[in-house]
């Protein structure tokens, strides 16, 4: 009952801007994910994670491979990659406590209010299934409709992911399609049930960057159109900066600064952020003001220490010895920095 | 060059100590895992001490006592001629695992050998990659034979003695070997450092022992404890059908073929014994197999570790 | 169905040279078994003369290369030759004994499959419950079972002590008449007689060796259904059924379907070993079965019966693995198109 009530209130908001008086789309509080090891402690992946994405909204999440995205992506929908568990924290979708939820209920849940898009997808398809079939079994699982309703949900959603000769593509299998299209249909996939939210992992990595364009701006209008939100999750920080409302870059683990667009892009305040926008840079003293090549990134670290000490240009004893917290600089601009760069 | 040899040796030794922690982890969690070599050993120590232990002779019939139930005289009870059937099933590993290992070894080794030479000429052409091609359809030839027929007309041909067994089950076995063997060395054989040796002028046959082969072994040697155990019950068959080992040379197989007729009416002990040694005994071999099989493989070897901590940390809590 | 017969043609093409293969060394294997035909048909108290003659007679004096192509040009005729034991036509045997160790051994892999399938499933979705730890068991212990052995315990306690099988000698009571032969198998054609008598007898005569073959086989079967179906769970594709709340009963069905070539391949396999593979339960239970036959022709130095059982069973397998790649074709999309 709840429910159906959410999703009618983010219907009513028409999904383009944030209300105060709803809750939002999805709220993660403190969220762990750590990772058993036979001797020794545990490895954390993920570490008290905080994150508010609105109805409406498209929030970038940048970082390198293994500063734990497809961790936190999985922990989403509480299914944290093996041997990973979720040993803390909080996530709320459109109100409603996940962790609270059992087994059965998560499982109705997922692909149905809180879908996710995964990448290489020419792996991840059934290769025995026929691609309307793993389209149409979505929407006959989730929401309960006949079969031949489920056929022609299924070839309208492959006409809205623009598949050309969509009727043709209900029979073929995943091994007779290119990695733009199989991209498309885990996109239909995802979008059949017109979930609440998307958590979007990676998901344009393997393509061309034409098809990426073409496939970034069909999700950005899916999305806005049925009033979801979505997270992207990327390694390429350039993707965000047209595709985003919101952009967070995440280290080790935890998020080092967090800031709407324009800020994010014009106002870098973390040194993590600035090197990362510096490598793109022609200027190469730039370059490697803010970098330190020697540095292993994701050496361990004293427990009380920042994450990036090790590798940061401007760290100080301070840094070695408390490990900072995310403070907001200016009006919605976040940075986890003891000594952040002047705008 | 000494630093770095200090090193790495430093690693290695790290290595070799942590694994050898996860193995007692592992045995501690998997109990049914040292079961295996228990039992293996116990049939090891029983053929051996057989002499010491046995109350009678395993081969002298005492026709007055026969078809004798198990009792305290006869542990295990007296079979249809009267001899002493626990005496006979505790020298029979003897035979049976004398035959069993003997035999898988012998094709083991003839089976390496072939396989790694098919493997490493398979893509050549010439006369090498012609032959290689001639040895894999001999050998899909005789494993389309039906192998318990094989080995009956393979021992029938050679003259019925432990040896011609041993030749059988050998024979019968090579391919599996030389299978395993060929598509390893045939992955192998594309490597940088195989061909790194070529160029830095080693010669085929050195490069094969000291590259390709070392590397390739993996597969094979987690066959083997496995193919004991069923080259045990190959080894038995022929007995019992009578191309095997002849009676009164305690043999499980034979054993339980001259106990067959007793069984129907009613004397169960002459049969039921010595295949439940010969069962327990196959047991200990296949579980040591799967042990070795979860060793060799990193994700299950990785998924068990997780558990053995995640069921810990619950202890803990 | 197109891309079907090429497929299917190709496989055929490497099936002849090798019949010929298993038919050259099965014939000099044989004839290289100690003992002359001719002195055994005859007896120990047989003249030279006779002994000659007869060999003569069964063309044992021409040399072996010979005497291998007669066969051959005897087998196009569709002349198996003839076994000195019965005295009949090879042929005419084994299309009597055939069908008794094939309906054995179907009905032992049935029972095989009903076990070992669906345990394997089982297992590999609960992996650390008591089910897989009960597979596991049973999977291991299947394995080291002498099947000869295990067959004499069940009929000691079944037919022994609670009497409940009839006496392990045949396929059918003595005084029941057998059903008119259409199928060969006497439980079916006792069927299609209407004959309820024969069919009862014959199952019941079926019971215990069919049990034997089910119990000891089911351990490979469950062995590979649980490695396949468990690795098809860890795929990436199970994973993703997972992440889209597909509910977990799908998610198991078609990880099954994709491990279903592993497990239908594992069958074949059994099918075509357990030909020759059931003799010691057949000898155990008198089924006077083709395997049976086969193996007294090789202590018996006949060699026709070896050679036509040999070459039947071949031929069998063949038929097997031909059923298999059509399965294969019809369950993976990405095979032969």
């Amino acid at each position: 009952m709840l429910n159906s009530a959410a999703t009618d209130v983010s219907a009513a908001n028409g999904g383009t801007e944030a209300t105060a008086a709803g809750p939002p789309m999805l709220a993660v509080r403190g969220l762990t994910v750590e990772f058993a090891a036979m001797a020794g402690a545990a490895v954390t992946a993920v570490r008290d994670f905080d994150l508010t994405i609105q109805p409406g909204e498209i929030f970038g999440l940048v970082g390198e491979s293994g500063a734990g995205k497809t961790t936190l992506a999985r922990a989403l929908l509480r299914l944290p990659p093996e041997p990973g568990r979720i040993a803390a924290g909080e996530i709320r979708l459109a109100g409603r406590n996940l962790m609270e939820l059992n087994e059965t209920e998560m499982q109705r849940l997922r692909g149905r209010d809180l879908s996710m898009i995964v990448p290489n997808p020419r792996a991840e398809l059934n290769p025995l299934l026929t691609v309307g079939e793993q389209i149409a079994t979505m929407t006959r699982v989730h929401l309960r409709v006949p079969s031949r309703e489920a056929r022609r949900m299924a070839l309208d959603m492959l006409r809205a992911v623009q598949i050309p000769d969509p009727e043709r593509r209900m029979g073929a299998f995943p091994h007779e399609m290119s990695g733009g299209m199989a991209q498309r249909i885990v996109i239909a996939i995802a979008l059949i049930c017109s979930p609440k939210f998307i958590v979007s992992d990676d998901a344009t990595s393997g393509l061309d960057v034409t098809v990426q364009a073409q496939i970034l701006e069909l999700l950005r209008r899916l999305v806005l159109d049925r009033g979801s939100a979505m997270l992207f999750i990327t390694r390429d920080i350039g993707i965000t900066a047209h595709f985003c409302d919101r952009v967070a870059v995440m280290y080790d683990g935890e998020v080092m600064e967090l800031a709407a667009r324009e800020d994010f892009f014009f106002r870098p305040r973390h040194p993590y952020t600035v090197m990362l926008m510096a490598a793109f840079s022609h200027n190469q003293r730039l370059r490697r003001m803010w970098s330190r090549p020697e540095a292993l990134p994701g050496a361990a670290e004293p427990a009380g220490a920042c994450r990036y000490v090790a590798r940061c240009p401007l760290a100080q004893d301070r840094c070695r010895a408390e490990h900072p917290a995310l403070r907001e600089l200016a009006l919605g601009h976040f940075a986890r920095c003891h000594f952040p760069v002047r705008p | 060059m000494p630093e770095a040899e200090a090193t790495t040796g430093a690693i290695a030794e790290t290595g070799r100590t942590s694994r050898l922690a996860t193995l007692l982890q592992v045995a501690r969690a998997r109990p049914r895992f040292a079961l295996g070599y228990v039992i293996v050993l116990a049939a090891v120590l029983a053929g051996a001490l057989a002499p010491l232990v046995a109350p009678y002779s395993p081969v002298e019939a005492n026709p007055a006592e026969f078809l004798q139930p198990p009792s305290a005289q006869h542990w295990l009870g007296t079979d249809a001629v009267g001899m002493d059937i626990f005496s006979r099933v505790i020298y029979a590993p003897r035979i049976d695992l004398a035959i069993a290992v003997a035999g898988t070894l012998l094709s083991a080794v003839v089976g390496c050998l072939i396989g790694a030479w098919v493997g490493y000429h398979s893509r050549g052409g010439g006369l090498r990659g012609w032959l290689a091609y001639l040895v894999m359809r001999a050998a899909d030839v005789m494993q389309a034979f039906p192998v318990f027929v094989f080995a009956i007309a393979l021992v029938a041909s050679l003259g019925q003695s432990v040896q011609t067994v041993v030749l059988a089950i050998a024979f019968v076995n090579i391919p599996i070997y030389l299978r395993l063997m060929r598509s390893q060395v045939m992955t192998i054989r594309e490597m940088r450092y195989v061909e790194a040796s070529l160029v830095a002028g080693l010669s085929d046959a050195r490069t094969i022992a000291r590259h390709v082969m070392p590397n390739a072994m993996g597969p094979a040697l987690a066959q083997l404890s496995v193919n004991v155990g069923w080259s045990i019950l190959l080894t038995a068959g022929l007995s019992f059908v009578g191309a095997g080992v002849r009676s009164p040379t305690p043999e499980w197989g034979s054993m339980i073929a001259s106990g067959f007729q007793n069984v129907v009416t009613g004397e169960w002990w002459p049969s039921v014994f010595p295949g439940l040694a010969l069962a327990v005994t196959v047991f200990g071999f296949s579980l040591i197999g799967s042990s070795v099989e979860l060793f060799a493989d990193p994700v299950k070897m990785r998924r068990l570790t997780r558990d053995l901590a995640a069921r810990r940390r619950e202890r803990a809590a | 169905m197109r891309g079907l017969l090429p497929f299917l043609g190709q496989r055929m093409l490497f099936i002849l040279p090798q019949l010929f293969g298993i038919l050259l060394v099965s014939f000099f294997l044989i004839k290289s078994i100690p003992g002359d035909p001719a002195v055994l048909m005859l007896g120990p108290t047989a003249t030279g003369d006779a002994v000659a003659a007869l060999r003569t007679k069964l063309g044992l004096d021409h040399a072996l290369p010979m005497q291998f192509w007669y066969f051959l040009v005897d087998l196009v005729h569709g002349d198996l030759g003839t076994s000195w034991q019965t005295t009949r036509p090879v042929l005419e045997d084994l299309l009597q004994r055939f069908p008794a160790t094939l309906e054995l051994v179907t009905f032992g892999l049935l029972l095989a499959i009903l076990v070992g399938v669906p345990f394997g499933v089982a297992s590999a979705s609960h992996e650390r419950g008591w089910l897989g730890r009960i597979a596991n068991a049973y999977g291991l212990t299947a394995g080291a079972l002498p099947d000869f052995w295990l067959a004499l315990v069940l009929i000691f306690v079944f037919y022994t002590i609670l009497q409940v099988v009839p006496a392990p000698l045949g396929r059918i009571d003595f005084a029941v008449l057998p059903p008119p032969t259409v199928t060969g198998f006497l439980t079916v054609d006792s069927l299609l007689a209407g004959d309820w008598a024969a069919f009862a007898s014959a199952a019941s005569h079926l019971c215990l060796p069919v049990l034997t073959l089910g119990l000891v086989n089911a351990g490979p079967i469950l062995k590979m259904t649980q490695s396949t179906v468990e690795r098809m769970l860890h795929s990436d594709y199970s994973r993703y059924e997972v992440l889209s709340g597909l509910p977990r009963g799908m998610v198991v069905r078609h990880a099954l379907r994709n491990a279903l070539p592993s497990i239908i391949t594992i069958i074949s396999v059994l099918y075509g070993y357990l030909l020759g593979g059931a003799v010691l339960v057949e000898i155990v239970f008198s089924w006077g079965g083709a395997g049976q036959y086969a193996v007294q022709g090789v202590l018996n130095s006949d060699i026709y019966p070896v050679l036509g059982f040999v070459l039947l069973s071949a031929i069998f397998s063949l038929f097997v693995y031909l059923a298999v790649d059509i399965l294969y074709f019809a369950i993976d999309p990405r095979i032969g198109r």
